[in-house]
């Protein structure tokens, strides 16, 4: 095992990061945005030009061929530029999309490019999340798959072209792509929509399996910015006359955060390369989700508090941190939906063995 | 020591649930809209309470109190709190009408405290500056006497629901060459529409506007309006935050939300029934009824124990533990609404609690930060009670 980055890993965080910085800068110039925000077309072709939305799939689609690895890296500068998009629930969609049985033709290539938006709809209004065991139906009738229930999906709906989403069939959860669907008041209306069927319950634990990295990159990015502003802060702040750094109570909290962004850091990291060879090791991302989500809590509470009131501000970025940290647990099931699938497996295995 | 309601009490808990349910105007319940405070509500609710005789129960008989003891006071909170009736405007009737009530001129009192029982003047906090947060005393904003009137000058920040108040009450510095800092300072009444007053807004992680700058530029106080007397408003300020933190354990609103909770997790289906019926989410309930149940009693018992209106500094319990609760519940809340939290509009077939769960949530981040912040608490725990200095 080996976490060391190479040349072109190095090469691929530095243009990231330059070009989230110059976006970001655009992006927050005016007035201060709270709360998710609506896809931005041109952090998306943006995307889209340096290949990130194509990153892990194959040349002849446009791709880059790289790896999950690669994932975590670009996402995480994402996560530490305050770049608001969509970009893991669009390389879940678009992964499932990739390995699906059949899909249309030159569809991942669109998507690749940034023409076509694509996004996964799997939650469901009123119910937990539980994409493998969803309320919605598909039946199929003269070769053609129809669709029927309602789902929610990203804050990026109103521009979306189809979604990614699953319904109850053949006695399992199957994967399905609905195009241009009908969006109400945040709620996709399947009514008996046509859909292309993509797949069974593997392919929807691979599309989740390359979302959670993505997320699990953008927390990282998140949490060591805001680490970094915290202890920065620490340094500057004075208060009774000498640094807050003066106090040990707050720097051994520093600490502790460093603890966490480190152990999610390995995680992420180390989940990458094992999704990477083994796209359904459920296991492996859900233990990477549920590790990833406690820490984004500690470390966001923890810089918020450390801040004291500047903290609560929209014009200051710990808080952007905290809430995007809040919404990246509640993508692709929390902490204790996933703590709960692994719960479930205990039986399997005697001991917990990682290093296979 | 007794751990049952006695039957008089009970009658009283039952007259109180009777009280808030039935004689608050509906209207005034949902204070909150879209993130922001509704001021009419707050106005309509206290007004109720006042006509009642139950806005101050904990002043003095002659300004409105009711000479209650203190397990009357909190089951009177308690059941105001549990039927989300909002409490009477903390800033009047727990900071600021205590201070007049034991400090100020009998002219003071008589001008100010019935309007500010009532609410029909509404009062803000101006303690905080950019440069003076947790050292309150290394504050800045000065007043120079100049005949019968104060000349003040400087800057507060954070001022809650500034935007809504009358008047003001500002710690000022009235003598920059006092040995100490946390002499020479002195306690203001200044009306927020005084010329040379300014405001403001300071937009929240949540979106919502609840605090504010407030600018002072040579606004002229007359000096009838300084509370006790010159440089002595360091003990008034200590006084006040000692009772705003008995004041602060809100168990009634933690009960609310966390049976809310419930009421959500039951509405949120699963493949195997409800999100009540999920092991891990019940535990997790299930430990903050434990916890909320142990801050109860302990409000019980550290508040039958304060002499003399002089804070135990056991209340520090309550402001630490108080907060972090509210904050658990608060977290629950948004890990039911789950994948629905992601948006903070409603969305159609979602209660509108799951569209508010994030903002909501961060926003209560400042519970552990404001009124002394949790650090602070924990200093007056290990110094204060027990003698660990540094
Ligand atoms: C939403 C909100 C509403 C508020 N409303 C009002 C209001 O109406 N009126 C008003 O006057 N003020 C108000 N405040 C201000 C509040 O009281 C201060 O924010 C608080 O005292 C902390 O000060 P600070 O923000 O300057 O943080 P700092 O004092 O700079 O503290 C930053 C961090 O350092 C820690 N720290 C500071 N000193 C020590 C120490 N000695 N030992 C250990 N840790 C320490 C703090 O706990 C915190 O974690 C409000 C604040 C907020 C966030």
């Amino acid at each position: 095992m080996d976490f060391t980055l190479d040349d072109e890993q190095r090469a691929l965080q530095s243009a990231v990061r330059e070009m989230a910085g110059r976006l970001v800068r655009q992006a927050t110039s005016g007035d201060v945005a709270v709360g998710p925000q609506p896809v931005d077309r041109e952090v998306w072709s943006s995307l889209a030009e340096m290949g990130l939305l194509g990153l892990p799939f194959g040349e002849d689609a446009g791709g880059m061929g790289a790896s999950a690895v690669e994932v975590v890296l670009a996402s995480s500068e994402l996560g530490a530029a305050r770049l608001q998009a969509p970009y893991a629930d669009a390389l879940a969609a678009a992964a499932m999309v990739a390995d699906a049985e059949s899909a249309p033709d030159g569809l991942l290539e669109q998507i690749v490019e940034g023409s076509q938006l694509v996004f996964t709809a799997l939650a469901e209004p009123g119910r937990a999340w539980d994409p493998e065991h969803p309320e919605t139906t598909a039946v199929e009738q003269d070769g053609t798959w129809r669709v029927t229930g309602r789902k929610l999906g990203t804050t990026a709906l109103s521009e979306v072209d189809a979604v990614v989403t699953t319904a109850f069939c053949c006695e399992t959860a199957c994967v399905f792509l609905v195009r241009q669907p009908a969006v109400k008041d945040g709620v996709i209306e399947l009514d008996g929509a046509e859909a292309i069927r993509l797949g069974g319950p593997e392919l929807l634990q691979a599309g989740l399996s390359l979302g959670i990295v993505a997320l699990a990159g953008e927390a990282l990015g998140c949490m060591g910015a805001a680490l970094t502003m915290t202890t920065d802060y620490l340094k500057t702040r004075k208060q009774f006359g000498v640094p807050l750094a003066t106090f040990q109570t707050l720097t051994q909290r520093a600490a502790d955060m460093y603890v966490s962004v480190e152990l999610a850091r390995s995680t992420a990291l180390f989940a990458a390369m094992a999704i990477s060879e083994n796209a359904t090791d459920g296991a492996t991302a859900s233990r990477a989700k549920a590790l990833l989500g406690r820490t984004g809590r500690h470390v966001g509470q923890e810089a918020i508090q450390l801040h004291g009131g500047i903290g609560m501000t929209a014009e200051y970025a710990v808080g952007h941190y905290t809430s995007r940290l809040t919404a990246i647990e509640h993508t692709f099931g929390d902490s204790r939906y996933h703590l709960g699938l692994l719960a479930r497996g205990l039986a399997d295995h005697e001991m917990v063995d990682v290093l296979v | 020591m007794q751990h049952r309601l006695s039957a008089e009490d009970r009658a009283f808990q039952q007259e109180m649930r009777d009280f808030f349910t039935n004689r608050i105007p509906d209207e005034a319940r949902t204070w909150h809209k879209d993130g922001e405070v509704d001021p009419e509500a707050l106005r309509i609710a206290q007004r109720a309470m006042h006509d009642a005789g139950l806005a101050v129960p904990h002043w003095p008989v002659e300004w409105g109190g009711k000479d209650w003891t203190e397990l009357q006071r909190h089951i009177w909170r308690t059941e105001m709190q549990a039927t989300g009736t909002p409490p009477p405007l903390a800033f009047n009737t727990n900071m600021i009408g205590p201070v007049i009530a034991t400090f100020g001129s009998q002219e003071q009192k008589e001008r100010f405290l019935p309007p500010t029982a009532s609410l029909d003047i509404w009062w803000c906090q101006g303690f905080s500056e950019p440069d003076a947060g947790s050292d309150l005393a290394s504050l800045r904003t000065t007043a120079v006497r100049d005949g019968d009137e104060y000349v003040v000058n400087g800057q507060k920040t954070w001022t809650t629901l500034g935007q809504f108040a009358d008047w003001i009450f500002a710690l000022v510095r009235t003598d920059p060459n006092a040995p100490k800092k946390q002499m020479g300072i002195s306690m203001l009444l200044i009306k927020m529409d005084s010329p040379g007053v300014t405001l403001r807004p300071i937009k929240l992680i949540d979106g919502g506007h609840e605090v504010n700058e407030v600018f002072f530029d040579n606004v002229r106080v007359p000096a009838d309006q300084l509370v006790g007397e010159e440089n002595k408003g360091w003990d008034y300020a200590k006084f006040l935050l000692g009772n705003e933190r008995v004041g602060v354990a809100p168990v009634g609103s933690i009960k609310r939300k966390l049976a809310d909770a419930k009421a959500f997790a039951a509405q949120t289906k699963t493949a195997a029934g409800t999100l009540l019926d999920d092991p891990l989410l019940a535990a997790r309930i299930a430990e903050l009824e434990t916890e909320l149940m142990a801050l109860e009693v302990t409000v019980m018992r550290v508040a039958g124990s304060s002499h003399d209106g002089k804070p135990d500094p056991a209340s520090s319990i309550l402001k630490l533990r108080g907060s972090q609760l509210q904050q658990d519940v608060l977290e629950l809340i948004t890990d039911i609404a789950g994948p629905a939290s992601l948006q903070w509009q409603p969305i159609d077939g979602v209660g509108e609690w799951a569209a508010e769960s994030v903002p909501t949530y961060l926003n209560f981040r400042k519970a552990s930060i404001y009124g002394g912040s949790n650090e602070v608490q924990r200093s007056v725990i290990s110094g204060g009670i027990l003698g660990l200095k540094g």
